[in-house]
């Protein structure tokens, strides 16, 4: 293929590390100087017609690429060798989000810090638990213990441990465990058979909730498994409300939602997408 | 803004305050971790399923157990991962562990790893690998079904997986015998089935948190899952069916009357509002 | 055996034709014909709920949910636009709170135009624009901190919910707040109905932005994906049929699908 020819003579394997780490530089350089000067050449309707080009072509190589006829064994098409690289190049250029996404937490709490705003303790603990993680997760990692790892541990380890296990895991599944309670008293509050078909439905939901469970199981326990009466055990019942009344309603769901994806995908796809967010109408 | 004082016994009865719904739940969970009503689990289809995938696998053939899931789902997914590695070593099959989201979930699963394998005399790199957390998603997905030692590169501690000996002669996804996706997060499943499953027909199992089962039945219907555990019960079965009796096992007691509380409070809170709608009167809570 | 690696006709052209219908609704609507879109109660309510806040002279919080860019926090961000502006004609403060570090500065931008569409840009306060924490249940404690604190009288809840829904929601409704959600998702919908006034669901929520603004381009897409499920619905229709009569092996359907034998 001429373009891949074309780009291997342009970008050849870097020949030694260091090459490697200057062609880096080079690329960031050269990215940064770029944007820079896109940024300052096109106005808001330039740099528009510019983020519409790249969705563009960035949607067509995906699509293009599944539904252009393929060849051989296996079958191919001219771009589906690129998936790899391209998957590739996109990660990596997701992973540059993290640090996105770390700067803008730095910036946020550093403020609140820097002008002690209301809750700037918070701010503080933020910074004292992230450089805590960072450092003894890190610091564990490259201790490069021996699998498994020995009786007693680096001092780094410990610590590392405490953080994690003692402190981030359990504070974790403290807070998820808070929605038990929330949805007693939710399902308390709010379940009121109203209707015939609120009705149905908390029959469904009291069958489904009990056949989960051992409890249900044991109550309908006198009936035979292996009878003609087995399936009124509540455990089938369950099991057949979960697969022949909820699986219909979830893949009509699905559907629905498949095809409103499709459209709205489409939508940004083409840059169609209007109102008052996206572009106004003109 | 507060509802009103209620004045009448069914308006009582429809308005217990929610610290006390908190109490009786908190106390049902403490009485049965204390003092345990054994009730026998029966393993369910979808279970069994789990297990005969597991079984399944030819013996040239990895094992991938995704762990995508965290601290927050560890009482349902942890003990779900741990039932899996127990049948996957009970069968004599390698496996492997990885996660696309969230890193959480390696470690812990490295940790249920390492306690069994102490058990089964299992060697790291030889009988299992963890491949680690890897970021990208779709891409990472993408990338292993054609090259995996490309894809994921180094492992858990640092190690390129290549120089693993249970990696020797893996390429890429027809080395896989299976999937197993542990996962308290939605968009995982449809990425596996999309771009693994569908293409190149690799079986793939679940287990999932009790509140996202339901809607992954569809595809356990139409056999893209081969089986399915659904929360701590599915956890629970396959303990019973590896002879492991573990945290399932004991959450399972505490659910079961949980369940009743909770169903014993709607039915209260209808009895209030059909005394009240016999007295003319319709409370709202 | 089957494969959905690469399209085979019979996607080709059936993918096609979904495009196809859904840009000629929007063509068809752009040269002004009428598109009829069924009343959804949880986007009619948006006005009222704005409004109640208002009133009551109390803020609005809005969580655009747990996801990055996706189109799902897309269409939250094109609602969070539609509720700003309706908000900031009506001097009441909105603040929204963010999980996603790389939704931040888009919701912020998003916010601070609409503030300058309405012509108030001086009631614009970057401080209400809040990034919580990246972790779900740190940023559901910071975001009920935050309803609990400033005492709002309406929680807006538009995008990707997860487990933390429960606890966004169900502190909202303690505090007496009126709660409006909508979520693609299923999975969060049965506790966003016990705990919340309005609820958008399924594909609702994708309907959204045709809703509210009744734009041609996206009144005419929705109108052409109805027209697709309907196509879907006879497909799957003539699915059952093929299934129940044929064996799998001779299922012409099941081939062209990419499952067949």
């Amino acid at each position: 293929m001429w373009f891949s020819r074309l780009l291997q003579r342009l970008f050849p394997p870097a020949p030694t590390p260091a090459a490697l780490y200057l062609y880096l530089a080079l690329a960031v350089v050269g990215s940064i100087v770029i944007i820079v000067a896109l940024h300052r050449l096109l106005g808001p309707r330039g740099r528009r017609w510019l983020i519409a080009f790249v969705t563009f072509i960035a949607g067509l190589f995906f699509g293009l690429e599944y539904f252009y006829p393929v060849h051989g064994d296996p079958a191919k098409n001219f771009l589906t060798d690129w998936i790899e690289p391209v998957s590739v190049m996109l990660t990596v250029v997701g992973a540059f989000t993290v640090g996105l996404g770390i700067y803008s937490l730095l910036q946020v709490h550093g403020r609140n810090l820097a002008q002690r705003r209301p809750g700037w303790h918070n701010s503080l603990a933020f910074f004292l638990a992230t450089f805590a993680m960072l450092v003894f997760g890190m610091w564990e990692h490259y201790l490069h213990l021996p699998q498994p790892p020995p009786e007693v541990v680096p001092w780094p380890k410990g610590i590392y441990e405490i953080l994690f296990n003692g402190l981030f895991a359990p504070l974790q599944a403290a807070t998820f465990s808070l929605l038990a309670f929330y949805i007693a008293s939710a399902a308390y509050r709010a379940f009121r058979v109203r209707t015939g078909e609120a009705a149905l439905m908390m029959a469904a939901a009291f069958i489904v909730m009990i056949g989960q469970v051992p409890v249900g199981a044991w109550l309908t326990s006198f009936i035979p498994a292996d009878s003609p009466a087995a399936f009124f055990r509540l455990e089938m019942l369950g099991e057949w409300v979960l697969r022949w009344l909820n699986t219909p309603a979830q893949r009509g769901i699905i559907f629905g939602i498949a095809v409103g994806a499709l459209a709205m995908s489409l939508r940004i796809w083409l840059s169609l997408e209007r109102g008052t967010f996206f572009s106004e109408q003109s | 803004m507060s509802a009103p004082q209620p004045t009448t016994l069914s308006d009582r009865i429809q308005q217990i305050p929610r610290h006390y719904v908190y109490l009786l739940l908190a106390g049902v969970v403490v009485w049965q971790l204390l003092f345990p009503i054994r009730l026998p689990i029966t393993p369910s289809v979808p279970t069994r399923g789990v297990y005969d995938a597991v079984a399944a696998v030819p013996d040239d053939k990895l094992i991938i157990i995704t762990t995508d899931w965290d601290a927050s789902t560890q009482a349902e997914t942890g003990p779900q991962t741990q039932a899996v590695i127990h049948a996957c070593f009970q069968n004599h099959k390698k496996f492997v562990i990885m996660n696309l989201q969230p890193p959480m979930g390696v470690k812990l699963a490295q940790d249920l790893a390492q306690e069994a394998a102490a058990e089964y005399g299992a060697v790291y790199g030889v009988d299992y690998a963890n491949w680690g957390y890897k970021y990208g998603y779709e891409n990472v997905l993408m990338a292993m079904a054609k090259n995996i030692p490309n894809a994921i590169g180094d492992d858990f501690y640092g190690k390129p997986v290549g120089e693993l000996p249970l990696m020797q002669g893996v390429e890429d996804i027809h080395a896989i015998g299976l999937v197993v996706i542990v996962t308290g997060l939605s968009a995982m499943t449809e990425m596996w089935v999309g771009l693994i499953q569908g293409p190149y027909n690799t079986p793939l199992a679940a287990a999932y948190t009790a509140v996202m089962a339901p809607i992954y039945y569809p595809y356990l219907d139409s056999d893209q899952l081969k089986g399915m555990l659904v929360g701590a019960k599915g956890a629970a079965e396959l303990e019973a069916m590896v002879d492991r009796p573990g945290k399932a096992v004991a959450i399972m007691n505490v659910q079961s009357w949980a369940h009743v509380l909770i169903i014993a409070l709607i039915l209260l809170g209808n009895l209030g509002y059909l005394f009240a709608r016999g007295r003319g009167g319709e409370r709202q809570p | 055996m089957g494969s959905l690696e690469h399209a085979n006709w019979f996607m080709r052209i059936l993918f096609l034709s979904l495009c196809a219908i859904i840009v000629a609704g929007v063509l068809l609507a752009q040269r002004g014909r009428e598109m009829f879109i069924r009343r959804i109660p949880g986007l009619t309510a948006i006005e009222e709920a704005v409004g109640r806040a208002t009133e009551m002279g109390r803020p609005i919080f809005f969580s655009p949910g747990l996801d990055s860019i996706n189109i799902v926090t897309l269409q939250a961000l094109a609602i969070l636009s539609y509720i700003v502006r309706l908000a900031a004609a009506q001097a009441t403060r909105i603040i929204v709170g963010l999980r996603s570090p790389i939704v931040y500065p888009v919701a912020e931008e998003s916010v601070r135009e609409a503030y300058d569409a309405v012509g108030r840009p001086e009631n614009f306060r970057p401080d209400d624009i809040r990034f919580i924490s990246d972790e779900q249940f740190a940023y559901a404690l910071g975001a009920v901190g935050i309803i609990s604190r400033e005492e709002v009288a309406t929680n807006f809840l538009f995008g990707a919910f997860y487990a933390e829904a429960l606890i966004l929601t169900e502190n909202g409704r303690a505090l007496g707040a009126l709660q409006v959600a909508g979520c693609p998702e299923p999975t969060q919908i049965p506790f966003f109905i016990a705990t919340c006034d309005y609820v958008v669901i399924g594909d609702e929520y994708y309907a959204a932005s045709a809703y509210l603004t009744r734009e041609p381009t996206l009144t005419g897409s929705l109108v052409g994906q109805d027209i697709c499920k309907a196509i879907v619905i006879a497909i799957i229709a003539l699915g059952v049929g093929l299934a129940t009569v044929f064996a799998p092996e001779k299922n012409f359907l099941l081939t062209w699908l990419g499952g067949g034998g």
